[in-house]
């Protein structure tokens, strides 16, 4: 009888802990990493929600120039896109707009459409898709294979494939971005860890400004200036706040401690 | 005849000068006033923590301003600008807080 209350109390606990901390997250195929459902008006107009790759996109364009200088929100639905807009050539209308990218150099199929012809109807399930189609997965791998590996997220070190110049993310797009004087190379820094035995942060902030600028950041995600003047833990950021806002959504996870605990102990 | 040819030779070379560069200031001239303001206030978050407090607020109120014009346009035209147009108003605010608070940086 003993055990069984014991069992039954260890059931409790455990699924208690389950329900109060959010279970674990089921872990993406890679192609699925970073993609985002977007269904705000589209099951309204009887079309399925728009599937977003992100892996598709970022190797065309830094986080900034979309996020910034087109005006994508930071979480999924944010940004409450219309087909207008799209139309009068905002958002996804920026670039697909059926015209010759001075950018990209090829012309990117128009986002929607007035019409609802069977052509029209064609280039709509491009983006508003029911299932991820096998098409989309297998150019997901044939992409993938040229690309440095990395061991989570999607696979891909992102960081690694910009260098060796395998991917050129555009930062500016003409008539939407604005001429800027050059930033100023930000200097990477430490954050002293909070574990003891864990090696400390190397915040590479140089990196983080090129693709994504200071106003992506500042103030909206990090409040403070100064080194260590906004507080936070682990907790907070696998609740997708401060780093978690893109780290485990896009970039890479956060499970993947040594990527930024990465000081070797010995310079301590 | 050597002065005629010469003349029309000029006038030939004028005229493509000026189409030319009506093809190279088109872009600019058609765009609205509201956009060239937003374009010239918001061009400086990349430089923000080296320009004065004084500079700052300039910027700030400017970007008061267009939030107003802004929020006038096509609900389109709207959503996009304003968000823009407070991301930079905010880092120039937030700039601007930090100097206020250390001294030594608002000696820039």
């Amino acid at each position: 009888m003993k055990k069984i209350f014991f069992g039954m109390c260890l059931l409790l606990i455990v699924v208690s802990v389950g329900w109060a901390g959010g279970m674990k997250k089921k872990k993406l195929p890679p192609y699925d990493y970073g993609s985002v459902s977007i269904n705000n008006y589209s099951q309204q107009s009887g079309m399925a929600p728009v599937l977003f790759d992100h892996w598709l996109h970022r190797q065309y364009a830094t986080c900034r120039l979309c996020h910034v200088d087109i005006g994508f929100g930071m979480t999924a639905g944010s940004t409450k896109i219309r087909a207008v807009d799209n139309m009068k050539g905002y958002f996804c209308g920026t670039c697909h707009n059926g015209k010759l990218n001075t950018v990209y150099m090829k012309k990117i199929f128009e986002s929607c459409a007035k019409e609802s012809g069977r052509e029209e109807y064609k280039r709509c399930t491009r983006c508003h898709v029911l299932e991820r189609s096998s098409i989309r997965e297998e150019e997901f791998e044939r992409f993938a294979e040229k690309m440095p590996k990395e061991r989570l997220g999607n696979g891909i070190d992102w960081e690694k494939a910009e260098a060796a110049g395998l991917i050129k993310p555009a930062d500016k797009l003409e008539g939407v971005s604005i001429i800027k004087p050059k930033l100023k190379v930000q200097q990477d820094f430490s954050l002293k860890s909070k574990v003891d035995g864990m090696p400390d942060i190397i915040f590479s902030h140089k990196k983080h400004t090129v693709w994504s600028g200071c106003e992506l950041c500042h103030p909206e995600i990090f409040v403070g200036i100064r080194k260590g003047a906004t507080k936070y833990s682990m907790v907070d950021l696998f609740e997708g706040r401060y780093c978690g806002v893109c780290h485990d959504k896009v970039a890479f996870p956060q499970t993947d401690c040594s990527r930024c605990h990465s000081k070797p102990p010995q310079e301590k | 005849m050597k002065t005629t040819s010469g003349f029309l030779y000029s006038v030939v070379v004028l005229a493509m000068i000026l189409v030319v560069s009506s093809f190279l200031t088109e872009g600019r001239c058609a765009e609205p006033t509201w956009r060239v303001e937003f374009d010239e206030t918001c061009a400086h978050t990349t430089d923000a923590m080296s320009l004065a407090p004084a500079e700052l607020e300039v910027l700030i109120a400017k970007c008061e301003h267009l939030q107003k014009i802004i929020e006038q346009l096509d609900e389109s035209t709207s959503k996009v600008f304003l968000k823009r147009v407070l991301m930079c108003k905010n880092l120039y605010q937030y700039v601007l807080d930090d100097k206020k608070k250390s001294p030594e940086n608002s000696a820039q």
